[in-house]
Parts: C-alpha cells; sequence; structure tokens
C-alpha cells in the first residue's frame, strides 16, 4: 500500500505548531503529468546506464510501499520538526 | 500424547512392529519435534517492525536549549533499499571502488552482495547500540 497522509508539523520559537497535511494520492493525480514525464525520463535513463527499467521500476514501488510507518522528528530547543509518513 | 506416538503404541500392541523398533520410532519423533522443557509451545517473539534511531544531546547549540533527533525508519524500507543496490551498475561501482581506495578505504563493493545486507538486516532485530556521553545519548535499536 503506497502511503496516504504526509504530515509536516513544525514548533516556532513561540512554541506554536502548525501543520501541513499531504495526501498522497490527490497530490499524485495533480502531479501525474510531471510523473509521467519524470517516468519517461527515469526510462530513458536506465536505458542510457544499462540498468534494468523492470528492476527500477518494481524497486521505486517497493520502496514507495515500504514508506509508510516512517517518521523523523528533529528537536531543537524549542523548535522541532516533525514528518510523518502514514 | 500426540497422534504419531499413539500410532507407533498401536502398532507395537498389534504386533505389527517390535518393541525395539517402536523405541527407534519414538526417538526419531522426539528428535524431530522436540518437546519444550515445560510441555507448552514456546512463545514466538514478535518480529521487530521498525529501526528507531534516538539521538539527544545537552548541548546548547546557540542558546536555543538541548536537541533531540528521533528516526523511525520501518525494515521493510531497508530491504526495499537494499534490493534498489542491486541496480547499480558494475562500471559504476569499480568506479566508486578506485575512489574509496584513493581516500584511503578499500573496500570492494562488489563484493558486497544484496543477499548478504539482506542477511544483515535480518539479524539486525536483536542489534541493540547504546553510546552514553556526558553531554549527548545516542540509542540505535529495533521494535
Amino acid at each position: 500500500m503506497i502511503p496516504q497522509l504526509v504530515t509536516v508539523r513544525r514548533r516556532r520559537r513561540d512554541g506554536r505548531w502548525s501543520r501541513l497535511f499531504v495526501p498522497v494520492l490527490p497530490v499524485l493525480l495533480v502531479l501525474s503529468p510531471l510523473l509521467l514525464l519524470a517516468v519517461l525520463v527515469a526510462l530513458v535513463a536506465c536505458l542510457v546506464f544499462r540498468v534494468s527499467a523492470v528492476g527500477a521500476l518494481r524497486g521505486t514501488g517497493q520502496l514507495l510501499c515500504a514508506l509508510p510507518g516512517t517518521r523523523f522528528e528533529i528537536e531543537h530547543g524549542r523548535t522541532a520538526v516533525s514528518v510523518s509518513v502514514r | 500424547m500426540n497422534e504419531q506416538r499413539r500410532q507407533i503404541l498401536q502398532m507395537l500392541a498389534e504386533g505389527k512392529i517390535t518393541a525395539d523398533e517402536a523405541e527407534r520410532l519414538i526417538d526419531a519423533l522426539e528428535r524431530e519435534q522436540p518437546e519444550s522443557p515445560s510441555g507448552a509451545t514456546p512463545r514466538l517473539k514478535p518480529r521487530p517492525k521498525y529501526l528507531r534511531v534516538v539521538v539527544s544531546s545537552e548541548d546548547n547549540f546557540g542558546g536555543d536549549g538541548p536537541g533531540r533527533v528521533n528516526v523511525r525508519v520501518p525494515l521493510q524500507l531497508l530491504r526495499a533499499g537494499v534490493r534498489l543496490t542491486s541496480l547499480i551498475p558494475a562500471q559504476a561501482l569499480t568506479q566508486v571502488n578506485a575512489e574509496l581506495s584513493k581516500s584511503g578505504v578499500p573496500i570492494d563493493l562488489t563484493q558486497l552482495k544484496p543477499q548478504h545486507i539482506e542477511e544483515l538486516i535480518e539479524q539486525l532485530d536483536d542489534v541493540t547500540i547504546d553510546v552514553d556521553q556526558p553531554d549527548a545519548k545516542v540509542q540505535v535499536f529495533c521494535e
């Protein structure tokens, strides 16, 4: 299952949290023309560098599917950033 | 008593096998299914799903206060990443090896096969790293 929601949280110096929820699927749909272009460029790059295109696609898919559950939290004094993939 | 042991004793009672043969069969059965000392089935330890890296620093950088980094990465993501490394072309690995040698790190990456790294990740389950310093603490573990 690909990630569904990416949450970016940021704590400012004044202690207030700001949250940004990124729904992955709608964003992917909006960016699909660019994504298609990126996939084409990646396929050409695979051919140029003699890398298995199918393997690369499969590997990228597996990487994407393994992303849910990832969480990064960085706190520095009163500021903090947190990125969570669900 | 389990079913196979009962069958062996049944055959012994019916005279189909001798006592010696029955003993050998039961021994073989016990070797095949070793019982736990308590007789109960051993509880399997749940497999960890995430690799956690926690870094706490008491250093007061720029007067902001202490810092903390908390990273949780699914082990599945590590496995997927390792599989991707198998796509690196051989000539690129050769170039990387040459640069590593120049930098004084004589590691031959062509000898590092994906299955070796996968085995390494499989064994990560039991790894716990704790680095304690007066002003910083690093913990790496699986959960």
